[in-house]
């Protein structure tokens, strides 16, 4: 069965997927060679802090010789990590010794940062209205972000959930909401839009990697309209230098930028507000954390990738809410989420039975069926075993395992029960001109171990495609 | 805990408490550094480290020769900087606050100025970055990885002997590596001893011009990566104690037997524990016998 998922790949991935030109552009905003330098891993990072103040190449050896003998992977993939975000240019020298010199105006960024120190890329306005404190602005961000992922439950098909739903006034635009429903929904003829499998998985992903899913999707749409993804990226990365709550004048962005920040608005990473003579935004703790997620590699397993979103998300109210979890999930297969969001509710139901729905507390029932519709779904049961374990109440994620090991282990057996046929396509051989060429058949299929049945008697086997070829220039070889 | 791994900062979050060495004996003594081009490299070696990640944190206690105190804190800078505005951050603060320390510094001097100190009090600026980690450690699950810098130019004052080793026990306790780069002339035996306990990093720059490559190349690197980079091992360590009655430096001494106090002077009852000892047997018998234990109870 094919496996599509979503990752939600590394932003820094895709920085480096940009021309050269562009890259070299991106690199004269002082703030996104900030970024990108704390994006790198640590070793790399060092090697560049180190270099900062030298004019000329360094030999490959002479930075090498600094590691010690386990390290010499890490140095490999801290080199490769730079060349590709071209911030070390490699020489070879007539020895076949590289040398490696850096980007000179990441350098000449860098350097003015450690003598100056670091400042705001934009002054923030004198207040002269009452900003939202930051409470509310947490809110706000996180209600913004429910209403978009919403968006997306809510073409779940459900014939159980609430018709109230399609009332509740959803004000995204129509460029964001394109972007939430792209890939993760698809419409067939007159019915309703449904989830795709990489909707249902999205829901269930952290806010953090859904945040850089539908950022990353935004980027790369960004030439249809007719905007360079270069300078969206580098919009953001400044962005999240700004100071949370702070009101900044909109008259200092660009006509690029103005069209950006409303849409990301939408997104809860910025509020927009008008006073009486010019407007302002207010970064969220969503926009001043995107850069800390920057981090996130992909190289280390998604249990390291969810650590380090935990740390970006630990100034942000939606992630306290991940963090600090709601769900308890009892040995009899039974939930409880302690919470009141619609959103949580929905997410729940993509693999549970709801039973009932108090103020304050969703109660539901993990059943065989519940679950077969959500492997149906394409949900594979580690994302709803992670899912429950990442989001596990404080009182259960102090225990371990936070999720009991029969549910767990239940919840894996149901989907293997789905799984008990496996598919492999073979050939079939049979009228074999004697027992010998039988015999040898056999023995070479066995050598490329590829042999999948044979019948002695009726001298007929049946062996992996794969070695179809190979087979028949045996057989000819045999005559 | 291991039931919530993934509430833990990643590895490479550090919080480094800077020890500044602002002795002025020593400073208007020293003739290949001056205290201003120090202060620079320090500056941007703060900016760098800040720079490499945005939870690091870095902490800068002054330390004086009557007094010592905080003068730069980078996680209550972040909130200062932006009710004023922009400004380069981290300087005007901490200028500030150095030049006030250095006032109250002299002021205190003149008070005790029969006491002739050219020792900077190494022991209590390491007790005030310990209490700021402990601090750190108390005040939750979640906190960056801490360890200790010192910047020392004056010479160890060995009347500080029992105040520093304990601190530096301390230190190892609680799994802080003190790193120690010394700018003065002579090593200095206190921050040997600390970084080699500690499991720290002790570097006498050579050049003392490039000392911004120093702290960058060796200072820099956090606890994750030192497990594979090769840093500058101890060539060698002074592990020379000072004795608690007259606080000097010796080769050789007595030990009390009980709670393992060092004197240079054989004495008829230990000052710290009161244990009696017997009859010295010292002037009579060879020097490997100079190290005696007298125990009498």
């Amino acid at each position: 069965m094919p496996q599509v998922r979503i990752i939600a790949k590394n932003f820094m991935d895709m920085v480096a997927s940009l021309p050269a030109m562009k890259l070299d552009r991106l690199y004269q905003n002082a703030f996104i060679c900030e970024a990108i330098l704390r994006s790198l891993p640590p070793l790399a990072k060092k090697y560049v802090v180190q270099m900062l103040f030298f004019d000329g190449p360094i030999s490959g050896k002479l930075l090498e010789e600094w590691v010690l003998a386990d390290g010499v992977t890490k140095h490999k993939v801290a080199i490769d990590r730079l060349i590709q975000l071209r911030i070390f240019t490699e020489a070879v020298d007539k020895k076949r010794e590289s040398s490696y010199k850096l980007n000179q105006t990441f350098q000449v960024n860098l350097q003015k940062h450690l003598t100056n120190g670091g400042v705001l890329p934009r002054e923030p306005m004198a207040s002269t209205v009452r900003l939202p404190s930051l409470e509310e602005l947490d809110t706000y961000a996180h209600e913004q972000w429910e209403v978009g992922s919403s968006s997306l439950c809510f073409h779940y098909p459900s014939h159980l959930h609430c018709s109230g739903q399609a009332e509740k006034p959803t004000n995204l635009s129509s460029s964001m909401m394109r972007i939430f429903q792209r890939g993760l929904l698809t419409q067939r003829d007159k019915d309703a839009p449904r989830l795709t499998e990489g909707g249902f998985q999205f829901l269930l992903m952290d806010t953090n990697a859904q945040l850089w899913y539908i950022i990353r999707d935004y980027i790369s749409n960004s030439e249809e309209r007719g905007t360079d993804p270069a300078d969206l990226i580098s919009f953001l990365l400044e962005l999240s230098f700004h100071v949370t709550g702070e009101a900044y004048n909109m008259n200092t962005l660009t006509e690029i930028q103005r069209n950006a920040i409303k849409e990301l608005a939408d997104l809860g990473l910025v509020k927009l507000q008008q006073g009486r003579k010019e407007s302002w935004f207010i970064p969220t703790k969503l926009a001043t954390n995107l850069s800390v997620s920057l981090t996130d590699s992909s190289s280390r397993k998604q249990f390291a990738s969810s650590l380090m979103i935990l740390v970006g998300m630990f100034f942000m109210v939606i992630v306290i809410m991940h963090a600090t979890g709601h769900v308890v999930v009892e040995t009899n297969f039974r939930i409880y989420a302690y919470s009141s969001s619609k959103l949580h509710c929905e997410i729940l139901r993509l693999f549970s039975k709801i039973e009932y729905q108090l103020p304050n507390l969703i109660v539901g029932a993990i059943t065989k069926e519940s679950l077969y519709t959500a492997f149906d779904n394409g949900i594979t049961a580690d994302q709803i075993i992670s899912f429950l374990q990442q989001n596990a109440h404080p009182r259960v994620a102090e225990r371990l395992p936070s999720v009991p090991e029969n549910v767990t282990d239940q919840i894996r057996l149901w989907e293997a029960d789905l799984n008990r046929v496996e598919m492999t396509s073979s050939h079939l051989y049979d009228e074999f001109p004697s027992r010998d060429t039988f015999e040898a058949a056999c023995d070479f299929a066995r050598e490329w171990n590829s042999l999948l049945w044979e019948d002695s008697k009726k001298m007929r086997l049946v062996v992996k495609a794969e070695i179809h070829m190979n087979m028949r220039e045996f057989l000819r070889g045999q005559k | 805990m291991t039931s919530v791994p993934s509430k833990r900062y990643s590895d490479d979050v550090s919080l480094v408490v800077v020890l500044l060495d602002t002795n002025p004996f020593f400073w208007t003594a020293s003739s290949s550094l001056s205290f201003s081009q120090f202060l620079s490299h320090v500056l941007a070696f703060v900016n760098s480290i800040l720079l490499l990640n945005q939870l690091n944190q870095v902490v800068v206690i002054a330390t004086g020769y009557n007094t010592c105190d905080y003068i730069y804190d980078s996680s209550m800078d972040a909130s200062q900087s932006s009710e004023k505005g922009r400004m380069p951050s981290v300087y005007s603060n901490l200028l500030q606050k150095l030049e006030e320390f250095m006032i109250k510094d002299e002021k205190l001097g003149k008070e005790q100025s029969q006491r002739a100190i050219a020792s900077s009090l190494l022991s209590g600026s390491l007790s005030m970055a310990l209490c700021y980690i402990q601090r750190v450690f108390r005040s939750g699950p979640l906190h960056p990885q801490p360890r200790i810098l010192c910047l020392q130019g004056s010479s160890d004052g060995p009347e500080q002997y029992v105040a520093v080793m304990n601190a530096i026990f301390s230190a190892q306790r609680s799994m802080v590596p003190i790193d120690s780069c010394y700018v003065g002339a002579n090593n200095s035996a206190f921050l040997q001893q600390a970084s080699y306990i500690t499991g720290g990093v002790y570097v006498k720059p050579q050049h003392l011009d490039g000392l911004f490559q120093y702290l960058t190349t060796v200072f820099a690197t956090d606890l994750h990566s030192r497990s594979f980079i090769r840093l500058p091992r101890p060539a060698g360590v002074d592990f020379r104690a000072s004795c608690f009655c007259h606080k000097t430096t010796i080769d050789m001494g007595y030990i009390c037997s009980v709670c393992l106090s060092i004197f240079c002077k054989h004495h008829k009852k230990c000052s710290t524990c009161g244990s009696v000892f017997g009859q010295a047997q010292s002037d009579t018998s060879s020097a490997s016998d100079h190290k005696r234990k007298a125990p009498e109870t």
